[in-house]
């Protein structure tokens, strides 16, 4: 669509919060208070650092142990995310298998690197469809926090799991690394703004 | 249903005056554009304006869905609300799972889980599975009913800005619909080696999820804020 009009290009700063248009040159929503902009500050700086954070915690997520079996008699079992689910592919469970991997693996790697990807493209003014764009950030907002199954499937197991000495479920530190990275991806997510896509999008469309 | 809704800015043009102060042009460039607002994923200026009951608007340039008119929005808002409350207390009171294996049997409730994690030494994760499964949602619930009877009332007090504020900043930190995944996949993790029975908690739990998701939904970010504007305007 060309000559699309948008709210910046009139002046007006539409609130993050309640919608309501406002002069861009307020500090403030006049309906409900929040910061007013035109686009979220430093948009893209904050996404990435926000993302780089998450990589780090990403590392020990893996590295660590997510939580302890103990069954009598036998050592201490401990098992890492992806240990965790290579152990329920040998005991058969395929499909809970699969739902961890996805939302564990796929889902906060995947996440990562099309934040970064949409960072890329915005800062680089790529071709890819605006459109399409807008729509991978909004599958990535939304399945965000479904990575947090991993970390309650733990929670749950360690307070129902803990028999005396005959079985004892403990978590490990990888689910408060894990926990982290999904809570910062969020963040970030919430940090980019997908405007920017469009902004560019018809500032191509203005030069061509 | 949605309808299809086109810019209503594309036909109008700008007649910015140079001779007023900032503020006034400003003011009348709102009037002037004709839009209803900015869609939050593109800022394509839209009009969403004579939306039927149960009809919803979507951006016709990114298509992102901007906003849905129920004609009874605060009162469904308010009975999902109020049953997801209840639900929540049901919840809390009994055994959510037991497990047994050898002769010996252990039992669970709802606050246990983020409880066990504090008992091993981890207060912050226990802090965060707390907040997501059970004070952030119970937060938003108690909020919105702070909120929907007003509106259902026609009475307008400041602090339903605050409010509405704190409804819209904390729902999308509520995690309950994850939570139950995460319950179903620790349950079939565990079910090889002992037996588990479902309590009564867990059941009120899953319906808790459920009015507590209905809820949200009803509770329209635009409409709300709209009706918030015009009680106060009626002062």
């Amino acid at each position: 669509m060309s000559n699309a009009h948008t709210a910046a290009a009139v002046g007006l700063a539409s609130c993050h919060l309640c919608c309501k248009l406002s002069p861009a040159h307020l500090q403030h929503c006049p309906r409900c208070g929040s910061r007013l902009h035109l686009r979220t500050e430093e948009s893209l700086q904050r996404t990435l650092a926000l993302l780089v954070t998450a990589c780090v915690l990403y590392i020990p997520a893996n590295l660590y142990p997510i939580m302890y079996t103990e069954h009598l008699g036998a050592p201490t079992e401990a098992s890492t995310i992806l240990g965790g689910i290579l152990l329920l592919i040998e005991l058969g469970s395929i499909p809970i298998a699969l739902v961890i991997f996805l939302f564990s693996v796929i889902v906060p790697s995947g996440k990562l690197m099309v934040l970064f990807y949409l960072c890329w493209s915005v800062h680089n003014h790529q071709v890819m469809d605006a459109k399409q764009r807008s729509q991978i950030y909004r599958v990535t907002e939304f399945i965000g926090k479904w990575s947090m199954i991993d970390v309650f499937v733990v929670a749950i197991l360690a307070a129902l799991v803990h028999l005396g000495d005959l079985m004892v479920i403990r978590p490990g530190v990888a689910a408060i690394s894990f926990a982290g990275v999904v809570i910062v991806t969020m963040i970030a997510a919430e940090c980019f703004d997908s405007r920017l896509i469009w902004d560019n999008a018809e500032q191509d469309q203005r030069e061509h | 249903m949605s309808t299809s809704i086109s810019t209503a800015t594309s036909t109008r043009t700008r007649k910015a005056s140079g001779s007023t102060t900032p503020e006034d042009s400003a003011a009348r460039r709102v009037d002037e554009t004709g839009a209803d607002l900015a869609c939050p994923g593109c800022d394509l200026l839209v009009n969403v304006a004579g939306l039927h009951d149960g009809e919803s608007a979507a951006c016709p340039r990114c298509g992102h869905t901007l906003t849905r008119y129920r004609a009874d929005a605060s009162s469904r808002t308010l009975a999902f609300t109020v049953a997801a409350l209840i639900l929540l207390v049901i919840a809390n009171s009994f055994s959510f799972l037991s497990f047994s294996a050898g002769g010996l049997e252990n039992q669970m409730t709802l606050g246990q889980t983020p409880g066990t994690l504090f008992e091993y030494g981890m207060p912050s994760a226990a802090f965060i599975v707390g907040a997501f499964i059970i004070f952030i949602p119970a937060g938003v619930l108690v909020m919105m009913v702070g909120l929907c009877i007003p509106l259902l009332q026609q009475r307008y007090y400041p602090w339903l800005r605050t409010l509405a504020k704190g409804i819209f900043l904390a729902q999308n930190w509520a995690m309950v619909e994850v939570f139950i995944i995460g319950v179903i996949v620790a349950l079939v993790k565990i079910a090889a080696m002992a037996t588990v029975y479902l309590g009564v908690s867990f059941w009120a739990y899953v319906a808790f999820a459920i009015c507590f998701t209905l809820a949200v939904a009803s509770l329209d970010r635009y409409q709300c804020w709209q009706q918030i504007e015009a009680l106060e305007s009626m002062q």
